[in-house]
């Protein structure tokens, strides 16, 4: 997947003489991975929806109509009308406006999650590369051990546990202290959930980072650097981090995905984010009980949930091809 | 040979420990005192010094690590402690609500084979073709979303819309038509993964010699497909039996909310509604087991079913 003729060295530099300085491309890595990627027609649809979603996130809560925890019980169960536009649900809750409100939990919880559990795992998987010996058996008993609970269940542990915990530390950190922080049971909700979700996500990066080091400083461009006497700082920042970066960004974005829909797992078995607040996993269970009779009430945040994971994901799959070229397997639909 | 299997058991005995160590430590400092919780309802008749002989009887003031080594033993011996809500103890439960769900795994398992076996080998045989392309991608479609979407829609559809199926509530046996739909959506996750193995597989095996000598023989395609190309193909399929439990026992969790069936996911279910910390540990390290006892089993038979494999 070469840009066509423009990968010829000498076509390149006989554009490069025709044209004026200002108008030579400059090809590198960024770039040329940017145009595999728009090729890409499923992944660009993907990029797209994502962006749908982000700006849902930022922008959901003060579009909505309603807040997401105005009850009124004297309109319980609306059919959409012009004022509900997708009714409301049992408590009389505007349904559009939590749906809005659900992508900013799953975008924020997502984001947080996939920002701790990707530096968590650089750091360790970095540390046990570059140490070897002790440390990094530890680190790799650490990420087996992790990965041999199936990680819902592991999820349902952690969450629950910490969940318990936390609470009353809150509890005795406010009647020790009276500050306002400590009071709100939101906050602790959130912390608690992305806690739990990073912990359990964390192994994949760390798995990733150790086996991208150790790889990368094997090649024979690392082994020219340290030959031509490049520091191991230079060598790191210069060859290692760029290189690595491809396969991170890509595993990022599936972690991100697999974030949300841990969030949203959690939140329907009735962990994860507690209602009031708006969660799409939370959604689906608190109207499960009427899902013959509002059926939709079930459908809207199951196929808002389905459309922004599968988005995700497909922008993942073009991004390994755009960014790992040379790892591509012919696995699916391009 | 014994070399390789007492190594391969070696390596997972760290593996199990480190896993209790944890499960320990985060059920140790998990709040709620032990004794409060058994007896509950006996509190008010309690005092001080009771709750402290109590303590001492069960042993809960002892340090961190004789409290370890004492609860790895217990598991080791079957013994998950006792629930704090049914006050039964946790492998009880679980051994009552097992054979629903080992039912169900089955039938998924069955599943996976006949159908994403076949599946794999058609996309394979039809390499980059719109069929291929149609098989991978619906079942990456049905791998991404979570089986509490996807169970929902697929309710909403079949049974409201093309009125096909009854409500499939509660367990009334395999054979029953309410069963297809916890099947289906067992099955669903890890159908991709099966697909893929076999294709790949499929993939590499026809690309070998001997099928280019077979073609040339002139046999029949479904014949160099069945005695030449299955039989090498299916071998890394079996490697992903760890994978597969690990998806059953995850699909079992939100199948069992859903349907409500009495699996090992509604123990699981009830302990998390009413945090019973001792059934969630049990329940997490005897899935865990599985998983490990599964991914061992793979790695021990295979040896034997691929005589290539030298140790």
């Amino acid at each position: 997947m070469t840009t066509t003729g423009l990968g010829d060295p000498s076509v390149a530099r006989r554009l490069d003489a025709a044209l004026p300085p200002s108008q030579i491309k400059v090809r590198n890595l960024w770039r040329d991975a940017f145009n595999r990627l728009i090729r890409n027609r499923l992944s660009m649809m993907g990029l797209f929806v994502t962006l749908f979603f982000v700006a849902l996130a930022i922008t959901g809560p003060s579009l909505a109509p309603y807040s997401y925890q105005q009850q009124s019980l004297r309109r319980a169960n609306e059919m959409p009308s012009r004022e509900h536009l997708l009714g409301t649900d049992d408590l009389g809750r505007d349904f559009l406006s939590r749906l809005m409100w659900g992508a900013q939990t799953a975008m924020l919880v997502a984001t947080v999650v996939t920002g701790i559990a990707a530096v968590l795992g650089v750091v360790l998987g970095g540390i046990a590369a570059y140490r070897g010996g002790w440390v990094d058996w530890i680190v790799g008993r650490l990420v087996d051990v992790t990965q041999s609970i199936p990680t819902i269940m592991l999820a349902i542990l952690v969450d629950a546990t910490l969940q318990k915990s936390v609470t009353n530390l809150f509890k005795q950190m406010y009647t020790s202290t009276g500050l306002e922080v400590f009071k709100g049971s939101l906050v602790i909700n959130y912390l608690v959930t992305m806690s739990a979700i990073a912990f359990v996500t964390w192994p994949t990066y760390a798995r990733l980072i150790r086996s991208q080091i150790l790889s990368i400083r094997e090649r024979e461009y690392v082994e020219a650097a340290r030959s031509v006497g490049a520091s191991s700082g230079r060598i790191l920042m210069r060859h290692i981090v760029p290189n690595a970066l491809g396969p991170i960004i890509v595993a990022a974005t599936f972690g991100f995905s697999s974030a949300m829909i841990l969030e949203a797992s959690l939140s329907y078995l009735g962990l994860g984010i507690q209602p009031p607040a708006a969660s799409w996993g939370g959604m689906i269970n608190d109207n499960m009980f009427q899902w013959r009779v509002r059926p939709y009430l079930v459908m809207l945040p199951a196929l808002v949930l389905a459309v922004a994971t599968l988005a995700i994901n497909f922008l993942g799959d073009g991004l390994n091809d755009a960014l790992n070229p040379r790892s591509r397997v012919s696995s699916g639909p391009k | 040979m014994a070399r390789y299997l007492l190594n391969r058991l070696l390596t997972t005995i760290p593996v199990i420990f480190i896993v209790l160590m944890l499960t320990f430590t985060l059920g140790f400092y998990a709040p709620g005192d032990p004794i409060v919780l058994i007896y509950n309802e006996n509190l008010s008749n309690m005092t001080p010094e009771d709750l402290e002989r109590l303590r001492n009887q069960y042993g809960l003031n002892r340090p961190y690590w004789e409290q370890y080594v004492d609860y790895m033993g217990k598991v080791l011996r079957g013994d998950l402690g006792v629930s704090i809500a049914t006050k039964l103890p946790v492998t009880q439960m679980i051994r009552q609500a097992l054979p629903i769900s080992v039912t169900l795994g089955l039938a998924a398992g069955a599943v996976l084979i006949l159908l994403g076996i076949p599946l794999g080998v058609l996309a394979a045989m039809r390499h980059n073709s719109w069929v291929d392309y149609t098989i991978v991608g619906t079942s990456m479609v049905f791998r991404t979303i979570p089986v509490f979407v996807l169970g929902p829609m697929l309710m909403i559809v079949l049974i409201l819309q093309l009125k096909l199926l009854d409500v499939p509530l509660g367990w009334k046996g395999l054979f029953h038509q309410q069963t297809i739909l916890p099947i289906a959506l067992l099955a669903a996750a890890p159908l991709a993964d099966v697909i893929r193995q076999t294709r790949v597989a499929v993939l590499e095996v026809l690309s070998h010699d001997y099928v280019r000598t077979a073609q040339a023989k002139g046999l029949k395609t479904w014949v160099i497909i069945t005695s030449h190309v299955l039989r090498n193909a299916l071998l890394p399929v079996v490697t992903s039996l760890g994978l597969i439990v690990n998806a059953l026992i995850h699909g079992s969790v939100f199948i069992d909310r859903i349907f409500t069936l009495g699996g090992f996911g509604e123990v699981v279910i009830n302990s998390i509604k009413l945090l019973d910390i001792p059934v969630i540990l049990g329940t997490t390290i005897f899935s865990t087991l599985l998983v490990i006892v599964a991914n061992l089993l793979v790695d021990l038979v295979y040896p034997f079913i691929d005589p290539r494999v030298r140790l």
